[in-house]
């Protein structure tokens, strides 16, 4: 079968009554996830994976774990869009990877354009997220049959290729991004070794035999980690709402913004597939390159259309890119996209080259829901924008009491255990305070998503050398992945070290 | 504060890393014939964290103290908030989900903005019951019963 049948199969999947549905529910959380400032698409997709257990748990696997992950990435991508919104209207960006739309975005707004700024920006994340996605399916064969060929040897390096990636971009420090990677490797070897069946740093404790479970982490570090900010540190109250006037853009609005959406999905979608540089980075390169490109770059700033369809476009598109790692190599290159693949080995999927071969139906049916989701964002995103800018106006007093809630029931009704709830407060106020001081988080949850997978290749690798650590340099492709990963760690040190800025890519 | 906190945190997980490649040293060796046992990976991550809390050690203590910035924190609320999520979790297989989740969001929201009696006892009940009915009469699952006597 080709590409081409395979998507139709997906289409198939996706087009079934309660997949449609759960795309919409996902793309329309997705979209207020966006908008909402404090829950990011992290924190958002991780809230959610409790709740879309609960809601496929009569289902058969298969179809259950094809149903979820199209809610979650609907999330995902869905929160791409609605982070434009806030930045264009109260210059605060829902999440970070708006930050530059911002910039002209609400001077747009301030100027009474705030309907062409956040049409455009819906338009833009469309074109993209349809670039994106055919960029996914003509790459996904390919990639993964050269994936197929792997050993573990080549695995064990392109793993640790993934994580010195994250690191290398992640937060200030990079010490401090290692060290919550290494704490994440750490903290995922509790439990019973696969291996051998023998228990480590368990103590005798029966809640730990079974490992910390990815999700509790997940949910405490991010979600709660952002309620406890919140309620901690009183924030002064946001300005007041620019008014939408007129929602479609008009013909020389189109026409300013059709190259910069062009260059800006593709150099998204680039960079999206790279491990490590997500839709923040991108957005960022988008504006810049905007600026050169244009003909009056002073102009940028003061609410040049270019500075809002470029970064909103780059962002879209990144998301799209960033599943490509993960559907084809099994490698998150991203923080969400890590919280996506432990979705999906709750399942018992594994994220991978055979992932098309295994589950054609999870994996074609993602893809081609989220041609169809991009569709419903748009139209969701162009009349509706007016409902969606309302609900920045959520009294926090009941949101964040319900997110508590939430995370709550979602990990007690997974768990079955207290003890995880008691997790999710501890893991709150660690994140609280490892994001307060710079300590990325998102390494940390991809270094837990996988350890024991780094850990069973390194054994596998190492059971076939018998012993000889040499393994992992000898295999010509092994070796080039390792290269690459110490580039990652080293170049960022070396432009430091002669006193360059370098761009670091902070995703929430 | 925060170099405070990375000093810290450096101590702290350097003791950590010490504990953790000692208690891998404990970890018996390969079951069968296997050069790498159990211990093996656990032991290279520990010494890994071990040198890296050192470099950032090394980094806190050389960089320069910055400008304090007074934050107004929120201490009352949150612990308020903390405690009851806490008690919330304790007497959730007790007292039941019902009526352990609409008195900690009754409290949460009090606590959060004070008044409007009225309408956050109707958002907790409509939250409370919403959830236990989909979950437990549509969905089929079970979440903890009232079990006091």
């Amino acid at each position: 079968m080709g590409t081409i049948q395979f998507l139709m199969d997906g289409f198939a999947t996706a087009l079934q009554w309660h997949n449609i549905l759960f795309a919409l529910v996902g793309v329309i959380i997705g979209t207020a996830v966006g908008v909402l400032p404090g829950i990011g698409p992290m924190s958002g997709v991780a809230l959610l994976i409790p709740v879309t257990a609960t809601l496929t748990s009569g289902m058969p696997t298969e179809s259950a774990a094809a149903s979820s992950i199209i809610l979650l990435a609907g999330v995902y991508y869905g929160a791409m869009y609605g982070g434009s919104t806030t930045s264009i209207l109260l210059n605060t960006p829902g999440e970070s990877s708006s930050v530059v739309t911002a910039l002209d975005g609400y001077q747009m707004a301030q100027q009474g354009r705030a309907g062409a700024a956040l049409s455009i920006a819906a338009i833009g994340s469309f074109v993209a997220g349809i670039i994106s996605l055919i960029g996914l399916v003509l790459l996904a064969e390919p990639l993964s049959n050269i994936a197929l060929e792997f050993g573990p040897a080549e695995y064990f390096s392109l793993m640790l290729l993934g994580l010195c990636a994250v690191s290398g971009l992640a937060g200030k420090s990079m010490t401090k991004a290692l060290i919550m990677t290494v704490l994440g490797l750490l903290l995922g070897t509790i439990g019973i070794d696969a291996v051998s069946g023998i228990a480590r740093f368990t103590y005798d404790i029966p809640v730990l035999y079974g490992g910390l479970e990815f999700l509790t982490i997940a949910v405490g570090l991010f979600a709660l980690g952002e309620v406890f900010k919140t309620i901690l540190e009183k924030e002064t109250e946001d300005g007041s709402i620019a008014k939408i006037s007129r929602v479609l853009p008009t013909k020389k609005d189109l026409k300013d913004s059709a190259k910069p959406i062009a260059r800006g999905s593709l150099l998204g979608f680039f960079i999206g597939v790279l491990p490590g540089a997500g839709a923040t980075l991108a957005s960022f390169f988008s504006y810049i390159t905007e600026k050169k490109f244009s003909k009056n770059p002073d102009s940028f700033g003061k609410g040049n259309i270019a500075g809002v369809a470029g970064p909103e476009s780059a962002n879209n598109a990144a998301s799209g890119g960033a599943m490509i790692p993960l559907l084809t190599l099994g490698i998150p290159g991203s923080g969400t996209t890590a919280i996506l693949m432990g979705a999906l080995i709750m399942y018992n999927v594994q994220p991978g080259p055979l992932l098309f071969d295994d589950h054609p139906e999870i994996a074609w049916g993602l893809i081609a829901s989220m041609f169809f989701g991009n569709l419903i964002l748009l139209i969701l995103n162009m009349p509706l924008v007016k409902v969606f800018a309302k609900i920045i106006q959520t009294p926090k007093k009941y949101l964040l009491p319900i997110i508590i809630a939430i995370s709550f029931f979602g990990v007690y009704a997974v768990q079955y255990s207290t003890f995880d709830l008691y997790l999710i407060l501890a893991c709150g106020i660690f994140g609280y305070l490892f994001t307060k001081n710079d300590y990325p988080v998102a390494p940390l949850v991809l270094a837990l998503v996988l350890g024991p997978m780094i850990e069973n290749n390194m054994r596998r690798a190492l059971t076939i050398s018998n012993g000889e650590w040499s393994i992992f340099v000898t295999s010509p492709l092994s070796l080039v992945f390792l290269i690459i990963a110490l580039a990652w760690i080293l170049i960022p040190l070396i432009l430091k070290l002669t006193g360059k800025k370098v761009i670091v890519n902070e995703e929430e | 504060m925060s170099k405070t906190f990375d000093k810290g945190t450096g101590i702290i997980l350097l003791i950590i890393s010490i504990l953790f490649v000692l208690e891998s040293l404990k970890i018996s060796g390969s079951a069968y014939g296997s050069a790498i046992g159990p211990k093996t990976y656990p032991l290279i991550l520990g010494i890994i964290l071990g040198l890296l809390s050192l470099r950032l050690l090394y980094e806190s203590f050389k960089s320069k103290a910055e400008s304090k910035e007074k934050a107004d924190f929120d201490y009352k609320k949150f612990g308020v908030i903390f405690i009851s999520a806490i008690l919330y979790v304790f007497l959730l297989e007790i007292i039941g989900y019902v009526l352990s989740t609409f008195l900690f969001l009754l409290i949460a929201f009090q606590v959060m903005e004070k008044g409007k009696i009225l309408s956050t006892i109707i958002i907790s009940a409509i939250f409370t019951f919403g959830v236990y009915f989909m979950y437990v009469s549509l969905l089929g699952g079970s979440l903890p019963k009232f079990s006091l006597f």
